[in-house]
């Protein structure tokens, strides 16, 4: 069969494709139109449900100015945020960063920049990390330490951070003379201490069961980290909306670790576990802890 | 074919229905309605297989060329571009149709919009039907505006908006998917 052939056969068959009937439904069809323009027109067709495109557009510049507003509340929100934890006016701000050897932290002798308890007017102190080259961190002897603890803050003996007042105006230019310092001094604080409880919990993780003494040191170990994990949910850091639930349930298990006596079952170990495993806390901690970053352990 | 007549319309006609139309007179929608309206049927009918979907498509195509036919700049034919509204609302609805029933009835396997299952017809027919709807949307367009409803290539192109050649090249495409498909009826076709 030729070419020629085969599409006169082709047209003559396809004839029947879908045939249309014979009357058009032009009365029908018109009165639905005039139907659909006084509700106004449709823009979903075949079938589906139809849409009033009047509504959608009616709703189109409630959507820009939806999103316009919402991103002014975003940037302002930010800003906010963003003036209100560097702001010396709050009752968590830094009241000083000074070297550890202040003496002023009970668990400053490591390399770790080290938090302490506020002083009676509400302010935190944020010591900075200084390098002693004391070697790997062990439970029993030091919790708070590091062994090669990199840090920009390290090195100088100097204050490098800020002093403010948490109860006073917001302080001058003169009095926070650095807010990146701060903001760094406190990011490098939480990273720290992060890694630090993730290297408790590792260790808490892979001790035998039967090791009492080493439940002892894990609980020494956790109390100290407890109070700077206290500390930290009462610092700005605590204000990222991830970092917050991290410390809390951080804080969470380090009460149960520290609870545990001598005499502890296995039980309240593997409720531990149950915790660790439920919040996922390894897995945030090692989220929180930036890569490349000095693990504390 | 009828759609080239239509075509002859003068410009000046055209030209006065638009501006009727635009300015609001409802006899003058009426009589573009009229005008038009059993050519937009007849080609959503091929194109959907079903009357309720040809009757969503005309009027859908209607409504929007009331809307739009202020900004109508003349650039082709009212006909053309009338039909190129249908076309495309067709293909759309087509398609969005399609993905709500595979979502409604994903086990019904080989219903296909477009199609109208005709167990009484001859196996060719049904076969035809089938190889059709299995043409993807582009090339079936063509077949069907072709090769069932006249449509010249040069009408093709303004309606589906594509170059003359490119509406030739998917008509041998669409022809050689079935010939393919239909070799049954005919091996000698398929060499």
């Amino acid at each position: 069969m030729t070419e020629d052939k085969f599409e006169e056969f082709l047209k003559r068959a396809a004839q029947s494709y879908n045939a249309p009937p014979a009357r058009t439904p032009r009365e029908d069809m018109w009165s639905a139109i005039q139907a659909e323009r006084a509700a106004g027109p449709r823009v979903v067709y075949g079938g589906g449900s139809p849409v009033r495109e009047s509504s959608v557009r009616r709703f189109t510049p409630k959507i820009w100015l939806g999103a316009a507003a919402a991103a002014v509340l975003l940037l302002a929100t930010g800003v906010g945020v963003g003036r209100w934890s560097a702001s010396p006016s709050t009752s968590r701000s830094v009241a000083a960063v000074n070297p550890p050897t202040s003496g002023s932290a009970p668990a400053s002798s490591g390399a770790t920049p080290t938090i302490v308890a506020p002083d009676a007017r509400g302010n935190v102190a944020v010591a900075p990390p200084v390098d002693r080259g004391t070697g790997a961190t062990s439970p029993g002897t030091s919790p708070a330490s590091g062994p090669n603890q990199r840090s920009g803050l390290r090195n100088g003996g100097g204050p490098q951070s800020v002093a403010t007042n948490g109860t006073g105006p917001r302080a001058s230019n003169t009095d926070l003379p650095n807010n990146s310092n701060s903001a760094s001094a406190y990011q490098l604080t939480a990273v720290r201490h992060l890694s630090e409880a993730e290297a408790l919990l590792t260790s808490f993780r892979t001790r035998s069961d039967t090791d009492q003494q080493m439940d002892a040191q894990l609980g020494k170990w956790a109390r100290e980290l407890l109070s700077n994990t206290r500390l930290l949910l009462d610092s700005p850091i605590a204000n990222d909306p991830q970092r917050r639930p991290l410390l809390e349930d951080l804080e969470l298990v380090l009460v149960q670790i520290v609870q545990l006596s001598p005499g502890s079952t296995p039980q309240d170990r593997e409720m531990i576990e149950k915790t660790l495993q439920h919040d996922h806390v390894m897995t945030r901690l090692r989220t929180a802890i930036p890569a490349g970053s000095q693990r504390g352990s | 074919m009828e759609l080239v007549a239509y075509e002859s319309r003068s410009s000046v006609n055209d030209t006065q229905l638009i501006t009727r139309v635009v300015a609001g007179d409802a006899a003058a929608e009426r009589e573009l309605y009229e005008t038009y309206v059993d050519r937009i049927y007849r080609l959503a009918f091929r194109l959907a297989g079903e009357d309720e979907l040809a009757r969503d498509f005309t009027q859908a195509t209607f409504i929007r060329a009331f809307e739009k036919i202020g900004s109508f700049r003349g650039d082709s034919s009212l006909s053309t571009w009338l039909h190129s509204i249908g076309v495309s609302v067709a293909l759309n609805g087509l398609r969005k149709t399609k993905r709500q029933r595979s979502r409604e009835a994903p086990m019904e396997e080989g219903l296909t919009v477009g199609s109208t299952r005709r167990e009484a017809e001859p196996d060719l027919k049904e076969r035809m039907a089938r190889a059709i709807d299995s043409l993807a949307d582009k090339y079936r367009a063509v077949f069907v505006m072709h090769d069932v409803e006249g449509y010249t290539h040069e009408e093709i192109s303004g309606t589906l908006n594509i170059p003359v050649g490119t509406s030739k090249s998917h008509l041998f495409q669409a022809r050689s998917k079935l010939r393919v498909a239909l070799a049954d009826f005919a091996p000698e076709w398929v060499s």
